[in-house]
């Protein structure tokens, strides 16, 4: 076994280093270009659909049950099983591959929104408000920097969560990363399997760590810091 | 595969009400091994997931490690893991669940931990000044006191982990994702829609058991999930 | 000047937090809205700037209905400080106090200026301009919710137990500022306490509410305390009311006698002497500036007869009563605390200047209250 797992890590690394695995349609780098493309997208469109519903609900209080709704037929819908009927009804295109994947994406932003809005501490808001804030003012100043470790952390979470599966696309004809598993475990080669699930999952990792350095430069100390004496 | 033209549109096929009473029980199959899958992932993630939580809150210079992994593990791609795993744990049931497991783990770690700092300050020093050992004190006070946050990870992880055994049909493992590669196959809408309705059912059923044991186990407090 | 004109607020769940309200706040004065909670004094102030609307009834500022402004706009002209100040945790304390200005379209530097200039007024080193608030002590919060409230120079101010989250020290420390700033600033101050020694102690007037929202005395705090208006007010001012009265009298009418004294390096034999010579039994010691040491009992003194009195002897005066600043209530004090039954008074550089006795004080006392 450990023989076994040694020869597959010599064949990643042959597989990963191999130039030519890199170049035209079937390489690395298009594939990896084609599922930075998928997800960013999901990650777009999932953010303006649920970020403005989590602002609004949250800042509100109202709405509650439609959020938890949403964002429960979110998680239990499976997205692989979306993403094979969509391809059918719709057919094979990027459509189908963006909307289950934006179904899967909505549920952690939307949560994380309205619950970082509406966790606002209530005097906060009130100062703001007697200060002579609008509605919009408090919203923009107050409730969405206070909330914003909470929101950038759906973000992330959702973005995570798109390019691990965006990886299943390729199921569908529709390439990605995917791709190398799918084909890897279709015709067991491993190495080919191997060097597409460290290429994904590197992708993630790096994905993460943007988003903790997104954390890091758009929080404000104040509020970054204040959570770490706490 | 799927054919890359678009297929003809069979819309007799969507509501073939006869097929699905005609497999009630193939349904009932897949359905057990699905939730065996699902349930013993997040019940292993919970296992582990507690005392390292409690490790975590206890020992305060285990917390930033303890998240680094964990957060990591949350970042590998389902696929590939299953994919990797195959090669050393072969096409059984827990090439899916070691996987499961640690996404459950990853986030149940931050549930017990979260769970754990909710405790009120005040209500940590009066135990300990009424005679609670740290032990007692933290089976006693602080995990009840934590039963909320942690229901409601369990909550998230549950109807995540049924949602994801799907995954585990596209390197040929059981569960009721082999209805829609099966459905794939021979374009047949009914037994897909069949299979996202059944993995809804019993993610909304187990979601709902789990809020419904929440609110029997802590009374006292409501967490929205 | 705010005026109330039969104000009601009844909440949707029925409860009426305030009843027929009616209540003229005067300009550049301290109004006191006090009492337990759930009065209704929170929500009457909330109603100034429109974070509350009134049931029936108007609220109005110098004859303006409040309601015929934008709420936003209003409030940019009525500073508001609340308990803990709600500093925004996000931004530093100088972008805290630049709030007002900034949202008035102030440019950023001249905001930084005024905040600069705020927080000298408010007592804060300007070393604290780039600190968040997670990093500030409670009173000094505090101080950066009062600058923040009167950076747009707003001739009103709200403050809704501002001081109710800080220590009793510092609680002092902060109103006797807050004093100090409005004999600078001359606001209209309308203030929300339940506690009723910072009512008496701040307010020009004070408006002491019932549950229910009902107003059931509104006077000056002497006033209030000398005569309250039904058995509510009265259990609400406590069994030390009398007392808290004193404090509106001034020591100065008190009549002093000098008591019996002994130099430093004085021995028994002279403590005996002077103490028969005012046929008193309780001799003051006094050092070589004439500042009170303490009490000797010529009793005590029987059994030595040489050399010099032993310091530790001495009983102490308590605290002395400066009788050019303070009021009836601190001599009383000194009285009660004194052994010798006498209140010593001292000058401001800490010289004796005489004391009184159990009776002195009643007179005083018997005087004031006559002419009040």
């Amino acid at each position: 076994m450990i023989l076994a797992a040694n020869t597959s890590a010599s064949g990643i690394l042959s597989y990963l280093t191999t130039a030519s695995n890199w170049d035209g349609s079937a390489g690395f780098l298009h594939r990896l270009l084609q599922h930075l493309g998928y997800s960013a997208e999901t990650v777009l469109v999932s953010a303006v659909i649920a970020l403005p519903l989590g602002l609004v609900t949250g800042h509100t209080g109202r709405g509650g049950t439609v959020v938890s709704m949403l964002s429960n037929a979110s998680r239990a819908l499976p997205t692989l099983g979306l993403l094979i009927l969509f391809a059918i009804l719709i057919g094979v295109g990027i459509e189908a591959a963006i909307i289950p994947l934006v179904f899967l994406a909505i549920s952690s932003i939307l949560v994380n929104t309205n619950v970082g809005v509406r966790n606002v501490d209530p005097s906060l808001v009130d100062a703001a408000k007697g200060m002579g804030l609008t509605p919009f003012q408090v919203l923009w100043h107050v409730e969405i920097p206070v909330a914003l470790p909470l929101i950038v952390l759906g973000l992330r979470t959702a973005a995570i969560q798109v390019v691990s599966t965006a990886t299943i696309a390729a199921d569908v004809g529709l390439g990605g990363l995917g791709r190398y598993i799918i084909d890897g475990q279709a015709s067991r080669n491993f190495a080919e399997l191997g060097a597409g699930a460290v290429i994904v999952a590197l992708f993630a990792i790096i994905t993460e760590a943007l988003f903790l350095l997104g954390q890091r430069l758009l929080v404000s100390p104040g509020i970054r810091l204040r959570a770490r004496t706490a | 595969m799927l054919r890359q033209t678009p297929p003809t549109f069979h819309f007799h096929k969507v509501g073939d009400w006869q097929w699905v009473t005609d497999h009630r029980g193939y349904f009932w199959t897949l359905s057990r091994t699905h939730l065996y899958i699902a349930l013993v992932a997040v019940l292993i993630g919970f296992l582990v997931a507690l005392p390292l939580g409690v490790l975590a809150v206890r020992v305060p210079r285990t917390n930033p490690p303890i998240l680094a992994v964990t957060t990591i593990l949350y970042a590998l791609p389902s696929l590939a893991v299953f994919a990797f795993l195959v090669g050393i744990t072969g096409l059984t049931n827990n090439t899916v669940i070691l996987p499961l497991a640690a996404y459950a783990l990853a986030i149940l770690v931050r549930s017990v931990t979260n769970g754990l700092n909710n405790v009120a300050e005040e209500v940590r020093i009066s135990a300990t000044a009424m005679g609670y050992g740290p032990l007692r004190r933290l089976v006693s006070v602080e995990l009840p006191a934590a039963v909320p946050v942690i229901i409601a990870g369990l909550r998230v992880t549950t109807v995540a982990s049924i949602s994801l055994v799907t995954v585990g049909s596209l390197i040929g493992i059981g569960g009721l994702g082999q209805l829609f590669i099966a459905g794939e196959n021979t374009d047949f809408i009914t037994e897909i829609l069949a299979g996202v309705v059944i993995v809804a059912f019993w993610a909304f059923l187990l979601d709902g058991l789990l809020l419904l044991s929440g609110r029997l186990l802590a009374p006292w407090a409501r967490v929205s999930s | 000047m705010i005026t109330f004109d039969h104000v009601s607020k009844r909440y949707d769940d029925g409860t009426l937090a305030v009843d027929d309200l009616s209540l003229e706040c005067a300009t550049g004065e301290i109004t006191v809205l006090v009492g337990s909670s759930g009065c209704g004094k929170t929500t009457s102030l909330r109603m100034i700037n429109r974070l509350v609307e009134p049931t029936s009834g108007t609220v109005s500022i110098d004859g303006t209905d409040v309601r015929s402004s934008d709420p936003a706009r209003l409030r940019r002209m009525i500073g508001y400080v609340i308990q803990q100040g709600g500093l925004f945790p996000h931004r530093t304390v100088i972008e805290n106090i630049a709030t007002v200005p900034r949202l008035l379209g102030t440019p950023r530097p001249q905001a930084r200026q005024r905040a600069q200039e705020l927080m000298d007024l408010v007592g804060l080193p300007s070393s604290m301009a780039k600190r968040y608030p997670y990093q500030l002590s409670g009173g000094q919060q505090q101080r950066v919710g009062v600058a923040r409230a009167l950076a747009a120079d707003p001739p009103l101010l709200l403050m809704d137990e501002p001081f109710s989250a800080v220590d009793p020290v510092v609680r002092k420390e902060l109103q006797q500022e807050l004093l100090n700033l409005q004999s600078q600033l001359g606001k209209t101050i309308v203030f929300v306490t339940h506690d009723i020694d910072e009512a008496v102690r701040l307010g020009d007037r004070i408006a002491v509410m019932q549950v229910g929202g009902k107003l059931v005395q509104f006077d000056t705090p002497e006033r209030v305390l000398a005569r309250p208006a039904n058995a509510f007010v009265e259990s609400f001012l406590g069994l030390d009311r009398g007392i808290k009265w004193l404090s509106f009298f001034p020591a100065k009418e008190l009549p002093l006698r000098l008591p019996a004294t002994i130099g430093p390096a004085s021995g028994p034999v002279d403590v005996h002497r002077v103490a028969a010579a005012a046929a008193s039994e309780w001799v003051l010691a006094v050092d070589g500036d004439r500042r009170p040491l303490g009490w000797l009992e010529a009793a005590a003194l029987n059994g030595a007869s040489s050399g010099t009195v032993d310091l530790g002897s001495l009983r102490s005066i308590g605290h002395a009563f400066s009788p050019a600043t303070d009021s009836l209530r601190a001599a009383l004090d000194a009285l009660v605390l004194s052994p010798a039954g006498l209140a010593v008074g001292v000058d401001s550089g800490g010289a004796l200047v005489g004391v009184a006795n159990q009776d002195d004080i009643n007179n005083a006392i018997q005087t004031a209250a006559a002419d009040s």
